[in-house]
């Protein structure tokens, strides 16, 4: 039973960690390197909370906030240039991720750092012991997956956004402002990125590197989901559970590889990996 | 025209030129050690390792176009190589030659790997640079978990080497810079670098022209993989120490990175790019630690988004400095081919083309249905219908074997079965695309050096400027003026001249069966009726089979042979052209009398 939960509740990371990244690289085909570098800086936000003996939960919609405003000026700044050139879009949002990590490193320091978790113990479920936070992180995930797909479906900017993601000339030339829908959408990528920081600080430490190994598997998922939130959601509780089970049966160092492993080898059997081909 | 005389002295001083600047490159380096302190001798010695790694990134993305990360691992495998020999085998020349042959092999086959699965028929760029992502990853992960074995995240140190002083090593790893730049050098501009660059331009040309880009690449990248295992290799016995850092994805970045601030695809700039930066880490990074870094990321980024090319480049032309023409090109000129019974014209069947049965489905929707027919050398065949009638998805699935989803595709008696389009040339087919499509960055004799690669094999090391093409190609040529544009690149060339340099590029692989998919669009009138005699004269003269996409029914009946008429995915009507224009049913197809041009009813 635990490794059921470990199961979901790794799958419901990994979702948190990657929804942010296959939003900005299903519309705007953008693969958002910095993505690392902006769950680092969301990760720091609960150590900024707990420093300010503020209450833990308020660093989500503060973690939120400053995503959604630093990815508005990143946008803005650096990825409305290399709107033709996605290979150098890479490129220059790596070196944002360098320059993120850096800046952290020149305020916080390099150390590993602890901060405060919401939620403390943990209950008794099904007859096992588990921890409280991992199983209030898959109904986190759960319910971000649904405020997505809520934008998307529900609002007037979801609708063009998919439009744009479906076909951008297009798009443009029946009068949608594809400018903002980029703007808002690398905006809203970024936050969901800082959120997911924040979220995962307290089950581990936080380092000016600690979005680097995240980054990497949330890559590996983004590519196999391609622009569909439910091959991600797909994606993650497969190449999760394999985590998982290659972590515990055979061993841990194989097992953080089994996602970037697995995933290369979809795609290359399959290049529109888990979306409907 | 430039005199013989005039060509000979500009090439010799062009050469004396390099001549002096290797010289005195040279010089510098021997007297360096002198002149520099210990300190400075030591870090040159790695920037200069981690240059040349840098010039194999620099030959992967900037000419070839993949973005790599992976290049590091193959230094770190050369490293580990000595790192592991030395510490469980112990230290004597005898196993320093071994640890180096092994460290060039394992990473030959390493990178074999990565090559078979990154680039193969359909795979797309951004795939290859996941796996270049993965192979770190996994590299360092297999060192962590080989424990005492590999030294796990600590790494191997401790270990005896080659007892050289530090001028020595200086001379040894600024040496090896120096011979892998000029080697770089002259390959870019060899007939493969040229290929190289070809194939980053349009792949799917490349394809069509008999090439096979994935083995292309994966060669290259198992040749370069080697030079990075020998500066790996190096950079162990020098430092006596070897991490996991060295194989992972952070070096592997941080080459990206000096290669694009360098300057991409211009070999130099990533030697200049390595060298500045790694000597600047080794000062500044003691003051500044983060800042430095810090200063670096900014300076990437400001790099990539304001000068795509790099500093050099941009140095470059700030300067006034032009850079020394690629080439001396002044000697291009083409000359006609030598028949080669084998691969060329004279290699045909009873039939040139057979069609049994042909359909091609998009999940449930059927774009060809049961299509069947066939076609002799010296046949000039059109086919028409209206837009959406399935004739370019038929030139497809004659030309790739993975197109079809049903039927049989004979070229020369020959069944395709699932073959790609590259092998398929080698049947005897060439295809024009409905767009031209060249190579906006090669000139004109490039491009079609490019197209005679599958026939005279390409140098490593020396560029051809005498191109040799079959007869009816040189025609061509001749005939629209391109040789007297023989080194303009190809992105000035006009419309009309682009669709006869892509026609003279499918005929230089010596076909003999032809698609051209409106090859007249876009086209003036005079220029129309030159194609017209061209491709009659291609069926006639030299008995290629023809097979002619057009809308222009005007056209249609005065060149072809033969009519195929293609409606909603089925043959509708196949026979000569009075037949055709004859019929009522192609009336009723192309929606009443009124689409067909006006007389062609009362035509002799």
């Amino acid at each position: 039973m635990a490794l059921l939960f470990d199961i979901l509740s790794t799958a419901a990371i990994l979702f948190i960690v990657s929804c942010g990244l296959l939003l900005i690289f299903g519309v705007m085909k953008i693969i958002n390197f910095a993505h690392g570098g902006f769950l680092t800086l969301g990760g720091y936000v609960p150590l900024v909370v707990t420093q300010q003996g503020w209450m833990p939960w308020s660093a989500l919609p503060l973690a939120l906030a400053t995503g959604l405003l630093f990815g508005a000026v990143v946008e803005r700044s650096i990825v409305r240039p290399l709107h033709s050139r996605p290979l150098d879009a890479i490129l220059a949002t790596w070196g944002l991720g360098i320059i993120i990590g850096q800046a952290i490193t020149l305020i916080f320091g390099r150390g590993v750092q602890f901060a405060q978790s919401p939620l403390e113990g943990t209950t008794s479920l099904a007859g096992t012991e588990y921890s409280v936070y991992r199983l209030v992180l898959i109904l986190l995930a759960a319910a971000l997956a649904a405020l997505i797909a809520s934008v998307l479906n529900g609002t007037r900017l979801g609708l063009i956004t998919r439009a744009v993601t479906l076909n951008e000339t297009l798009a443009r030339a029946l009068g949608v402002n594809s400018s903002l829908v980029r703007l808002s959408t690398f905006s809203f990528g970024a936050g969901l990125a800082c959120l997911a920081g924040a979220l995962i600080t307290p089950l581990t430490s936080v380092d000016p590197n600690m979005g680097i190994p995240w980054l990497t598997n949330a890559f590996m998922l983004a590519m196999v989901s391609g622009t569909s939130l439910t091959a991600l959601a797909a994606a993650c509780l497969l190449l999760g559970a394999a985590q998982v089970l290659v972590s515990v049966l055979v061993s841990p160092i194989l097992g953080a590889l089994t996602i970037v492993v697995l995933g290369a080898v979809v795609l290359r059997v399959r290049p529109t990996g888990f979306q409907k081909a | 025209m430039t005199t013989p005389v005039a060509v000979k002295g500009f090439t010799d001083r062009h050469s004396r030129r390099t001549l002096i600047s290797v010289a005195a490159v040279a010089l510098l380096i021997g007297l360096s050690p002198w002149v520099l302190p210990e300190f400075a001798q030591n870090t040159l010695v790695r920037a200069c390792l981690y240059a040349i790694v840098a010039i194999t990134v620099d030959l992967l993305w900037g000419y070839a176009g993949i973005l790599t990360f992976g290049q590091a691992t193959f230094f770190g495998i050369g490293a580990y190589a000595a790192g592991l020999t030395f510490t469980h085998l112990g230290f004597s020349p005898g196993m320093a030659a071994l640890a180096l042959i092994g460290g060039i092999l394992v990473s030959m086959l390493v990178a074999a790997l990565v090559g078979v699965l990154s680039f193969y028929p359909g795979g797309t760029p951004l795939y290859a640079s996941v796996v270049s992502l993965v192979l770190p990853i996994v590299a360092t992960q297999i060192i962590f978990s080989g424990g005492t074995f590999t030294g796990s995240s600590s790494g191997l140190s401790g270990f005896e080497s080659f007892d050289l002083d530090i001028t020595v090593w200086f001379w040894l790893s600024a040496g090896l810079l120096l011979v892998t730049t000029l080697a770089a050098l002259r390959f870019v501009r060899s007939d493969v670098g040229r290929l190289l660059v070809a194939i980053r331009e349009n792949e799917s040309r490349c394809d069509y022209l008999g090439l096979d880009a994935a083995r292309v690449k994966t060669l290259l990248l198992v040749g370069l993989s080697a030079v990075c295992a020998v500066a790996g290799f190096v950079y162990a016995c020098y430092g006596m120490v070897v991490a996991p850092e060295m194989a992972g994805f952070q070096f592997g970045t941080e080459l990206i990175i000096w290669v694009a601030l360098g300057g991409r695809a211009t070999i130099l700039g990533p030697v200049f790019g390595t060298l500045f930066i790694d000597l600047g880490s080794a000062y500044l990074s003691g003051d500044l630690p983060f800042v430095w870094k810090l200063i670096l990321g900014l300076a990437f980024v400001f790099v990539i988004v304001l000068m795509p090319r790099g500093l050099l480049p941009a140095i470059v032309s700030r300067l006034g400095l032009r850079a020394a023409p690629a080439v001396a090109q002044t000697r291009s000129r083409l000359a006609l081919s030598e028949p080669q019974p084998l691969a060329g014209l004279s290699n045909r069947g009873r039939l040139a083309l057979r069609l049994d049965g042909v359909s091609r489905r998009f999940s449930s929707l059927t774009v060809l249905r049961h299509v069947s027919f066939e076609a002799r050398h010296g046949e000039l065949l059109s086919l028409v219908g209206p837009n959406g009638a399935g004739k370019t998805t038929l030139m497809r699935c004659i030309s790739d074997g993975a197109e079809r989803t049903a039927g049989v595709v004979e070229l020369n008696d020959r069944p395709i079965g699932k073959l790609p389009p590259f092998r398929c040339v080698r049947l005897g087919i060439g295809r024009k695309f409905q767009t031209a499509t060249v190579f906006e960055e090669l000139t004109v004799l490039d491009a079609l050096a490019v197209a005679r690669s599958r026939l005279d094999q390409p140098s490593l090391w020396h560029r051809t400027d005498t191109v040799r093409l079959p007869e009816p190609a040189l025609a061509i040529i001749r005939t629209t003026g391109l040789e007297q544009a023989l080194d303009m690149p190809c992105r000035l060339l006009s419309h009309g001249q682009k669709q006869a340099l892509e026609l003279a590029m499918v005929l230089a692989l010596e076909p003999n069966v032809i698609l051209l998919d409106e090859p007249t669009a876009g086209l003036t009138k005079p220029e129309r009726q030159q194609i017209g005699q061209t491709l009659t004269a291609l069926a006639r003269d030299h008995q290629l089979c023809v097979v002619l996409i057009e809308h222009d029914l005007d056209f249609v009946c005065e060149i072809s042979s033969r009519v195929i008429v293609l409606h909603q995915g089925e043959i509708v009507m196949d026979g000569s052209v009075d037949a055709v224009v004859g019929s009522s049913l192609v009336r009723e197809i192309y929606a009443g009398a009124a689409a067909l041009p006006e007389g062609l009813g009362s035509r002799p």
